[in-house]
């Protein structure tokens, strides 16, 4: 369960988060809607523990853990994913080698053996059919040269291999065409296990079709200003956000 | 300098008396052009980034050990001996006709016109260390017409015996005549006593092509000097280095390609990794000579600064007198991308493994880029070693936590 209290952030000296609260249990995805700098993705950005965000105030904890006080890759070890809506080139460095740096870390984490060469192959080749990722780019350097469309695959697929208990997916569904979409929906659908908890960033109502959210949060201004069950998503695709009057007093 | 020529002076008999008579026919030539130019300085272009004098100073006694060419027989030695001390030249540069004077050790490596060497030659130069030492090498590679031939030439330090001063100075010449192929390799893995001054000198004739990598780890101050002249028309030479530092580790890259025939095509690709408080140097100067019409040439240094201690100069140069050539250079200087390490980090490595992923991604590049496969593969197998190791003393070392 992530529980976030009054969570305030800022970037370069400028507040964006002005107190959040949010909780979601296990099993629950919830989807965060919201403008244009609203502080969706700061938010996703604090969870994971971008070193560019500074929280000044608030906790957040994590299956009972202060996840505040953690590094981004204890974060990542205990279970925090998060499918970039803008994933970085990474020039040189190996799909394949990098993965498999970042599966036998997450093993060690758990005191496991590091995944010998041909279970890791096996697994990678299962997990790239399921987000239909294709198999030149599982080969290639991260990310480098791909399109939009295949970036966001590749997220996906790295949730895949990495098997998150908690994932961010922050507008996965941007740069995808609707096959795409819908594939790499279904694949983080299979994948997902009863208790695996999501936030969904997104502007669109055709991501949440796929992956259906329990809870729908509306983010203004840094703060959570509207929370409604699914409908409200499909409220906000008809008649935008300008009607949604805060329900948070300042 | 003086201590050198006294030195040749006092061991002038013990020096002939191991080397044949192409190698000491040059020893008065050269002691007479060494005193003549004199130490280098730093106020000299050439040797700017790295204090040779300071190199120098130290006394590394004088071990004459053998030399020889007696695989070569009487006529090859006739042909190819005759061309000794004619492409690198003492005139020109001090430590060549340092190198000249006191040479101990000479290889030779021939092929015959149309000869194709499959097999490479590895020339292996382990440094036992416990006392001070000075080593003067030389090769001289000549590849006859439509030949072929590899050579690689490996430093490697032995024992760990640390403040024992090592200095090693090495010149190979190449004449690559038409239509030949010469691959040179060069890997150093010494230690911080170890001082390397390398002068490699290519004569490139019509067609033939001389591809030259040089790859440091944990080198100490090592300055590696690259003459290519390109003699004929359709000349090629491809050179690529890469350099990858720590402590107060020294590298220094100067090449000077010059173009004197029309439509000859020229590429350099150097990187370096500098981490803690390493140097690095590179000055690239491209000649483009007057009619070397079509000349076609392209420069490349990219760089890794990871720390705010560690420096890289970079200077590459361009010399055109000609119309109708294609040249570029480019230079850049940067940081670990703090993005790159985040994406790493959130997927669930350390800082220091994200770092030393991206540090050997970036310093392989150079190696990706060898021609010849076996080298690839065993540089490359060598770098993943380095950064493996360097991760493993990283992790006991307490300085940066």
């Amino acid at each position: 369960m992530l529980e976030i209290r009054n969570l305030h952030a800022t970037v370069a000296d400028k507040e964006i988060l002005r107190g959040i609260d949010l909780t979601v249990r296990d099993g629950e995805i919830h989807a965060l809607m919201g403008q244009n700098g609203a502080g969706k993705s700061t938010l996703s950005n604090v969870l994971v523990g971008h070193p560019a965000y500074t929280v000044t105030e608030g906790t957040v904890t994590y299956n009972g853990q202060d996840l505040l006080a953690m590094s981004p890759d204890e974060r990542s070890h205990a279970g925090l994913f998060l499918s970039f809506q803008q994933p970085v080139e990474i020039p040189g460095v190996n799909m394949n080698v990098f993965l498999r740096a970042a599966v036998n870390a997450r093993r060690k984490s758990m005191g496991l053996e590091p995944m010998d060469s041909p279970s890791f192959l096996r697994m990678v080749k299962e997990r790239r059919q399921l987000v239909g990722l294709d198999s030149k780019l599982a080969n290639r350097s991260v990310n480098e040269g791909f399109s939009g469309g295949e970036r966001k695959r590749s997220e996906i697929f790295q949730m895949a291999m990495l098997e998150p208990s908690f994932c961010i997916l922050d507008e996965t569904d941007s740069g995808l065409d609707v096959d795409a979409l819908r594939i790499v929906a279904e694949g983080f659908n299979k994948l997902r296990k009863p208790d695996t908890s999501a936030i969904v960033i997104t502007h669109y109502q055709r991501l949440l079709d796929y992956i259906r959210p329990d809870v729908v949060h509306v983010l203004r201004g840094g703060r959570i200003v509207r929370t409604g069950g699914p409908q409200l998503a499909a409220e906000i695709e008809q008649k935008g956000f300008d009607w949604i009057k805060d329900d948070v007093q300042p | 300098m003086k201590q050198y020529l006294d030195l040749f002076t006092e061991q002038r008999l013990a020096l002939d008396a191991h080397a044949p008579a192409m190698v000491n026919a040059w020893r008065d030539r050269a002691a007479a052009s060494l005193a003549a130019l004199g130490m280098p300085t730093r106020r000299d272009e050439d040797f700017r980034y790295t204090d040779v004098a300071a190199a120098l100073r130290p006394d590394y006694g004088m071990n004459v050990g053998t030399a020889g060419v007696a695989s070569l027989d009487a006529v090859a030695q006739e042909q190819v001996g005759s061309r000794y001390a004619t492409v690198a030249q003492v005139g020109d540069d001090p430590l060549v006709a340092l190198n000249t004077m006191l040479t101990q050790d000479v290889v030779v490596v021939h092929a015959r016109r149309g000869e194709q060497l499959r097999r490479h030659l590895r020339l292996n130069n382990p440094q036992r260390q416990g006392v001070p030492m000075m080593a003067h090498r030389r090769v001289l590679i000549v590849a006859d017409e439509d030949s072929r031939l590899c050579v690689g030439i490996d430093d490697v330090a032995q024992g760990t015996a640390a403040d024992v001063p090592m200095l090693t100075t090495l010149v190979v010449e190449v004449v690559a005549r038409r239509g030949s192929t010469v691959e040179l390799y060069e890997c150093e893995r010494t230690d911080a006593c170890n001082r390397r001054f390398a002068n490699v000198c290519a004569d490139i004739e019509e067609g033939a092509h001389f591809i030259h990598a040089a790859m440091t780890l944990s080198p100490g101050t090592t300055r590696n000097r690259l003459r290519v002249r390109l003699l004929g028309e359709g000349a090629e030479c491809h050179l690529q280095g890469c350099a990858v530092e720590y402590a107060s580790q020294h590298v220094d890259s100067n090449t000077l390609i010059e173009h004197l025939a029309p439509r000859c095509t020229s590429r350099q690709l150097y990187r370096y990794v500098l981490d803690e408080a390493a140097q690095g140097a590179f000055a690239g100067r491209i000649y483009v000579a007057h009619g070397a019409v079509g000349t076609d040439s392209v420069e490349t240094n990219a760089n890794l600064v990871c720390t705010p201690e560690a420096r890289m100069w970079t200077q590459p140069m361009l010399e055109i007198y000609a119309d109708d050539v294609r040249c570029s250079h480019g230079a850049t200087v940067g940081q670990l991308s703090a993005d790159a390490l985040f994406y790493m980090q959130q997927r669930g490595l350390s800082a220091d493994e994200a770092r030393t992923l991206l540090k050997q991604a970036f310093a392989a590049y150079v190696v990706e880029s060898i021609p010849d496969s076996v080298t690839r593969e065993r540089y490359a197998a060598l770098l993943n070693q380095h950064f493996a190791a360097q991760a493993v003393a990283c992790r006991t070392c307490q300085r940066c936590k």
